[in-house]
């Protein structure tokens, strides 16, 4: 069976102070929204923005997305007291550095699950690494927890400012510290979120076919994680992130091509300059999987949607 | 006979489950004829059937095994045991059969460190078919995806601990089956300025771009010489470093000269050995 | 925050008398006098003898002063070395966490008894193997001395066997891990961009520049130089130019008028700030001020010392 697979190809993060972002975030078409109580959040509104959370659930979930929130590094206590709701699919946790942060956070999400009739387990830990430290110590902070299944960063701003230099250079200045985090994903059998390198020199956030262009090619190396600030990305990170119609049919065409294979004395056979063997069946067996479990969630969305706007939004 | 430095007699990637038993049959016969035509001789085994694998490979004339697809240093160290124990069975001397990991999964990179030091049998470390085994794609650019921090990574691993690191920097679409020679050369040529020290290959054609790439041209040699040769001349007058045009050639870069030039002479007399077995006459144990 | 501006750090031989005479005038944040790879071993002894003098004419100008020591010569040269304007040693070819702790125990001793305050003495840090660089986090930790760590990275391929090709750079895993595993243990990692270290060359000031601000964009916090006329450029690329000065200033205006009312996500220039941004704001700006008042300590000293 092939494991449990989250879909998690476009998302939103956005503060949950902002009613126009939180109001409309269900009509995005995203598969998930992250609700930000950390860098989007004055401090001195996080106390506000944490009785908001209850009912951001509710809103930004109407279309199908999944609520993730992203917590403060240094407020974890009263943060998880004021977000672990029904509804809540995963927290984020900003600048993971060692281990016993997630532990802690497991044992609260753990206590706060059996106290309000959450299933144990449902919650999800998103350990972001943002820092060198964090870099130092990836495997074991990936491994602290069963609640961790996506593991990713080690770029972007915090992890600039960390080691100090100015991000969009044009070259990929993260090489040895996304290496440690996605070896560590995958030697965990979490699902990596650590796109290749594309260059950006302009640092925008809302270009859609940049947008496209990334996810298509984080999709081509194996990826299949994205997420974003602005709504412009979403249709193309959803479609970037999805395989389309040509290579569900080419990867059928492999499997075929595979079963005739495994009836010969041969294990592998070159066809149309092209090799078969079975690595090749095993990819087009996973994209085949992902391209079918897109597809539902895709159609959950879709009848979300519909009964929301059938109630009147 | 090609004229690789190795064969490497494989049990795993290329006999389909069900010929395994029959490929294991007979299987020291064919490693005491490669040997005859001069080549070291390493069988491929299976991670996961040692037992069996190794049963059927060990033998005086064989050099050592790759074990493919390896996951932990608990794998290593029954492979350890059991050519220990083969060894004392066939008259082998104990402890000279090597074992080159082949870290092909995330957990076996995740623990090169500890498996690189897991059995003084470890002579090299190499990744293998690591790009198809943890499904590494290409990137825009043509690189692999993760392989250019996996390889680098390996070859530190392996100067850590005092391995030799196998192989070569391929560049989509170019894959060991479908590599032309040309392409492969340069794979080797990449690879040895990483710090590769030779690769494995899989068909006839891509054996002799391999050793050309893997060996430093005449004309570096060249260079390395005239640069040493200038460097300690200048050195015994006092100066620390040389000027060449806008270059700088310190100790280090003397010390670089000294790499390519050992590399190159260890090369020749690999060469000569093997023509000496090709040609019947009698060759000194490597 | 208090920043530490050692952009430039020039390699001297304590043997080349011309050199070591006009070090002083070059600009750079640092001097390291040579008695190691640059003093050809016949020499060695003689060269002690004039480590006493070059560090006082190599702090002139106000540079930082250090003696590379030879590993297997330690004691010897750090008492050759331990003198009145001296901020530490670079310690190369080091292998290993004892190797720290040894040079660490030798300086003690020399603080002890030349009277110098326990502790004030600093290393600079060179990994010159494979196995260095698997090690650097025990390496950085074994001493509260350590202030900077770079890869010497034509040394690090003769030790792996590699003769490097412009091309295919051989080190970004071991740069980068150097640099990731200094910056988390709050030490500063030296270096530069590929390929200049293995093969070291003179370069137009345009490209050394482009070089230097690559090196920096790999989180390097300053280059160790084997000629004069890298400095410039070197000083330039580490010290925060004037557009950025203004652009961040801008940013923090931005940021603190959005908190003001109540966001703290505001777009700017086409990006978005938030506190990530405005953080990495407050260091820029931090350190254009600490590189000017470095700048300028040695602007007086050198004024000073011509005049």
């Amino acid at each position: 069976m092939p494991k449990d697979i989250g879909v998690h190809r476009s998302g939103l993060t956005m503060p949950v102070v902002t009613p126009r972002f939180v109001d409309n975030a269900w009509r995005r078409g995203c598969d998930f929204i992250n609700l930000d109580l950390e860098d989007s959040v004055p401090q001195h509104m996080k106390g506000y923005a944490r009785t908001l959370i209850k009912d951001a659930i509710a809103n930004v979930t109407k279309g199908g997305a999944e609520a993730f929130t992203r917590i403060n590094h240094d407020l974890v206590q009263a943060d998880l007291e004021g977000i672990v709701w029904p509804g809540l699919a995963k927290v984020n946790y900003p600048k993971a550095e060692y281990a016993e942060e997630i532990q802690k956070l497991d044992r609260i999400i753990s206590r706060l699950e059996r106290e309000r009739g959450i299933r144990p387990g449902t919650v999800e830990i998103g350990a972001n690494i943002e820092t060198s430290v964090g870099v130092a110590n990836a495997y074991d902070i990936a491994s602290a927890s069963p609640r961790v299944k996506e593991f990713g960063g080690a770029g972007g701003y915090d992890m600039s400012r960390d080691l100090g230099v100015e991000m969009f250079v044009g070259f990929d200045q993260f090489v040895y510290g996304k290496g440690e985090v996605e070896l560590a994903a995958r030697a965990l059998d979490l699902e990596p979120h650590t796109a290749p390198f594309t260059a950006n020199t302009t640092g925008s956030v809302g270009d859609p076919d940049r947008a496209f262009r990334e996810a298509e090619a984080a999709r081509k190396c194996g990826f299949r994680v994205g997420g974003g600030l602005h709504p412009n990305v979403v249709e193309p990170q959803t479609r970037g992130f999805t395989p389309p119609p040509e290579e569900v049919e080419e990867a059928r065409k492999v499997l075929e091509q595979y079963r005739t294979l495994e009836n010969s004395a041969d294990t592998w056979a070159e066809i149309d300059g092209k090799i078969i063997d079975r690595y090749e069946a095993a990819r087009a067996r996973k994209l085949l999987d992902w391209s079918a479990t897109c597809a539902l969630r895709d159609q959950e969305k879709a009848d979300a949607v519909a009964r929301t706007e059938q109630a009147g939004g | 006979m090609s004229n690789a430095d190795v064969v490497l007699l494989d049990l795993v990637e290329f006999v389909p489950e069900k010929d395994k038993p029959s490929a294991r049959e007979g299987l020291g016969d064919v490693v005491r004829q490669l040997r005859e035509g001069g080549a070291e001789v390493f069988a491929q085994v299976d991670s996961e059937l040692l037992y069996a694998d190794l049963h059927a490979c060990v033998c005086p004339e064989l050099t050592g095994i790759v074990i493919a697809h390896l996951e932990s240093v608990a794998q290593i160290e029954e492979a350890d045991a059991l050519l220990g124990q083969l060894e004392d069975e066939r008259g082998i001397l104990h402890g000279t059969l090597e074992i080159v990991a082949s870290l092909e999964t995330a957990e076996a990179n995740q623990a090169a460190s500890q498996i690189a030091s897991a059995s003084s049998r470890i002579s090299g470390l190499t990744l293998g078919r690591a790009e198809l085994v943890m499904d590494l794609r290409p990137e825009p650019s043509g690189e692999i995806h993760l392989m250019q921090y996996l390889m680098q990574r390996l070859i530190t691993v392996a100067g850590s601990a005092g391995v030799t690191p196998y192989g070569a920097w391929w560049r989509a679409p170019d894959r060991g089956l479908l590599a032309t020679p040309e392409n492969t050369g340069q794979a080797a040529l990449r690879g040895r300025a990483i710090g590769f020290k030779g690769s494995f290959c899989v068909l006839d054609n891509q054996v002799e771009p391999m050793n050309q790439g893997f060996t430093p041209t005449a004309k570096e040699v060249d260079e390395a010489q005239n640069l040493l040769e200038e460097y300690r001349a200048a050195v015994s007058a006092g100066a620390a470093s040389i000027r060449r045009g806008d270059r700088i050639f310190d100790a280090g870069a003397s010390l670089q000269a000294q790499v390519v030039i050992n590399r190159a002479s260890a090369c020749a007399v690999h060469n000569k050995s093997k023509a000496d077995a090709k040609a019947g006459r009698p060759v000194p144990a490597p | 925050m208090s920043i530490l501006v050692r952009r430039s750090n020039l390699m001297v031989p304590v043997t080349n008398e011309q050199f070591v005479a006009g070090a002083w005038r070059h600009g750079s944040d640092a001097i390291t006098l040579d008695l190691e790879d640059g003093v050809t071993p016949a020499l060695r002894a003689e060269a002690r003898e004039l480590v006493m003098d070059a560090v006082y004419t190599a702090g002139k100008g106000a540079a930082e002063v250090f003696v590379r020591v030879n590993k297997g010569f330690l004691e010897a040269d750090v008492d050759a070395s331990v003198w009145p304007g001296l901020t530490g040693i670079m310690l190369p070819k080091v292998e290993s966490p004892e190797d720290v702790i040894e040079a660490s125990d030798v300086l003690n001793d020399a603080e002890r008894s030349r009277g110098i305050k326990p502790g004030t003495l600093r290393l600079i840090l060179l990994l010159e193997s494979a196995n260095a660089v698997m090690r650097v986090r025990e390496i950085i930790a074994a001493s509260d001395r350590v202030s900077q760590v770079g890869l010497d990275e034509s040394d690090l391929s003769a030790s792996i066997g590699v003769n490097p090709s412009p091309e295919f750079d051989p080190f970004v895993y071991a740069r980068g891990r150097v640099a990731i595993e200094a910056t988390a243990a709050g030490v500063q990692p030296v270096g530069v961009a590929y390929p200049l270290t293995t093969m070291p060359r003179l370069l137009p000031g345009e490209d050394m520049l482009k070089v230097a601000t690559d090196s920096k964009n790999l989180g390097f916090k300053g280059i160790i130089c084997p000629h004069p006329s890298w400095i410039a450029s070197v000083n330039t690329a580490f010290t925060p130019t004037e557009s950025e000065v203004d652009i961040y200033t801008q940013v923090r205006e931005v940021f603190a008028q959005a908190i003001a009312a109540g966001t703290a996500a505001v777009p700017f220039a086409g990006r978005m700030i938030d506190v990530p941004v405005d953080e990495w704001a407050k260091v820029v700006l931090a350190t254009s001020i600490a590189c000017q008042l470095r700048d300028t300590e040695k602007q007086t000293a050198l004024a000073a010392t011509s005049g």
